[in-house]
């Protein structure tokens, strides 16, 4: 059964939800995983693929090649200046978005950053493209202070997205996590998204909690994931049980199963 | 005659910002209310059955202009995202100063090629210097009025409102050109700014109300003001937002929707 609950957002709901989490969430243990390698390692894959929520709630659907644009860099960014606003508090956000952009350029210029990457990308830009960066960056970075400052709970910037390499399967999934909240001993990840969700948002959710808890050395499931939509207002949160990280892990051994199938219908 | 201002004219910024003692506490009780009301009216409009293809409302709908708009030849247009292409860099701190050349620039790495940025592109020189100048007086007009913008006031641009009502079968769509202040205060600090390039008319009014509904029921906080500024006059139409305003805004939409069902 399925744990996906659908709010409006206001100031209190978050802390409602995050008050209300599952007190003992699930756990993934060592059987659980080899028989997530072994459905992976099932569709056969030249390449090395990648999945990740957005892939899942697609349905696996080829979506082009990556490219950096403003809209794409903001995340990056924004969590970054929010993360450096915290611990330097004397920092406007404004302040924090063009600290991190000229750490970023700093990179390029040092010689640090790879093709492809997010500093090359800035290093290419205009001044005038820079500012635009900056100001989706300040937006995202604002959204996601305003609704991490109405929390009571203690909460971080998450340091990195939840990675995590399927044994032999030449697989890595990619969880998203913008906020981390720590109430008691359980962790409440929240999930920033532009835009409005849409019908496969609650499987996209999952994806994250399922990737997340494989990406925990013991296992342990995050005690709830929220996704949260300011541009529409609305909150969707799954709990870490069993049955929603099952549904996750199937979800992504489906959009894996999609994908190849995709392959093959352009080879042949 | 010549005569003497006791003060230098205010800026938008200081008009927005006003005065930081009287501000009314945030109103976070307001916007269950209107959605209820707005779930009822569009109930009793458009009945329980689900459209294959919802009815949306925009800013636009609202102009409902009875002549047709200057706005709508796609130089007008043009302008219009220029000009909020340099609000969005001046705001970012960008020193600009070829105005249309760099919220061009601007304006490609957001939207990418389309119908607009091919148009421009096929632009003979004549036209090109025309819209430049154009361009470079509503910027110059908008530089001059905006006054001075602190980091501190948490300035957002272009931010998008998306709000799905009666099952799916309304969308309300919104763009904010400018939005200062933060809903995690106690006290009503939001303030929305809509630029255009276009005069100020009674649509500018719908306009603003609408903003304000739209931004309620998003963050379920009322925002504290609404304003409009035109480039083409240098007016600047600024309210405060109150349950009148709402009110006035909900029947605004509903008017709309009545246009767009039949």
């Amino acid at each position: 059964m399925t744990t996906l609950t659908h709010r409006r957002l206001s100031q209190h709901v978050m802390n409602r939800l995050i008050a209300e989490s599952p007190e003992e969430p699930a756990a993934l243990t060592d059987d659980h995983r080899r028989s997530l390698s072994a459905r992976f390692r099932a569709v056969t894959s030249v390449q090395h693929r990648r999945l990740d929520a957005w892939m899942v709630e697609r349905a696996g659907r080829a979506d082009g090649v990556f490219r950096w644009s403003p809209a794409t860099a903001r995340r990056v960014l924004g969590n970054a200046a929010l993360r450096r606003s915290v611990f330097e508090p004397q920092l406007t956000r404004v302040d924090a978005v063009d600290v991190e952009l000229t750490d970023q350029l700093l990179r390029h210029n040092a010689g640090y950053a790879r093709p492809g990457s997010l500093a090359w990308y800035l290093a290419s830009c205009s001044s005038a493209e820079l500012g635009l960066v900056s100001a989706e960056a300040t937006n995202w970075t604002t959204q996601l202070a305003e609704a991490a400052e109405c929390l009571c709970d203690p909460w971080q910037v998450a340091t990195s997205d939840a990675y995590y390499d399927v044994a032999r399967a030449r697989t890595t999934l990619r969880g998203r996590r913008d906020l981390v909240v720590t109430r008691d001993s359980r962790r409440v990840l929240v999930r920033v998204r532009m835009g409005a969700p849409g019908k496969s948002a609650g499987p996209g959710l999952r994806a994250d909690l399922t990737i997340d808890a494989l990406a925990e050395p013991n296992g342990l499931a995050a005690a709830r994931v929220i996704g949260l939509w300011p541009e529409a207002g609305v909150v969707l949160s799954v709990d870490g049980t069993m049955a929603d990280l099952r549904a996750g892990a199937r979800d992504l051994v489906r959009t894996a199963v999609t994908r190849q199938r995709q392959h093959l219908h352009l080879a042949a | 005659m010549t005569s003497f201002l006791d003060a230098p004219p205010a800026s938008v910024m200081d008009v927005l910002r006003g005065e930081r003692a009287t501000r009314p506490s945030a109103n976070n009780t307001a916007a269950a209310g209107l959605r209820a009301m707005l779930e009822d009216a569009i109930y009793e409009l458009l009945g329980p059955d689900l459209r294959d293809v919802p009815l949306t409302v925009r800013a636009s709908s609202l102009r409902r202009d009875s002549i047709v708009s200057t706005n709508s030849a796609p130089l007008a247009q043009v302008r219009g995202i220029l000009i909020n292409q340099a609000l969005r860099l001046l705001c970012a701190g960008v020193t600009v100063d070829d105005v249309c050349r760099e919220a061009s620039l601007a304006w490609c790495a957001e939207a990418g090629a389309n119908d607009l940025t091919r148009y421009v592109d096929q632009l003979d020189d004549d036209e090109t210097a025309r819209l430049a100048a154009d361009v470079e007086a509503h910027w110059v007009t908008l530089k001059r009025s905006l006054g001075p913008l602190s980091n501190r006031w948490l300035p957002r641009t272009s931010l998008r409102a998306y709000q799905r009502l009666a099952g799916g079968n309304v969308i309300l769509r919104d763009v904010i050109d400018l939005m200062v202040g933060t809903t995690s205060s106690d006290v009503a600090s939001v303030v929305l700014l809509d630029v255009t390039t276009s005069p100020l008319d009674e649509g500018a009014e719908r306009v603003m109300r609408y903003h304000a509904l739209v931004q309620t029921l998003r963050t379920s906080i009322v925002p504290l003001r609404t304003s409009m500024f035109s480039t083409a006059t240098g007016e600047l139409w600024s309210s405060d937002v109150n349950d009148e305003t709402l009110a006035r805004a909900l029947g605004d939409v509903l008017d709309v929707l009545r246009g767009l069902a039949t």
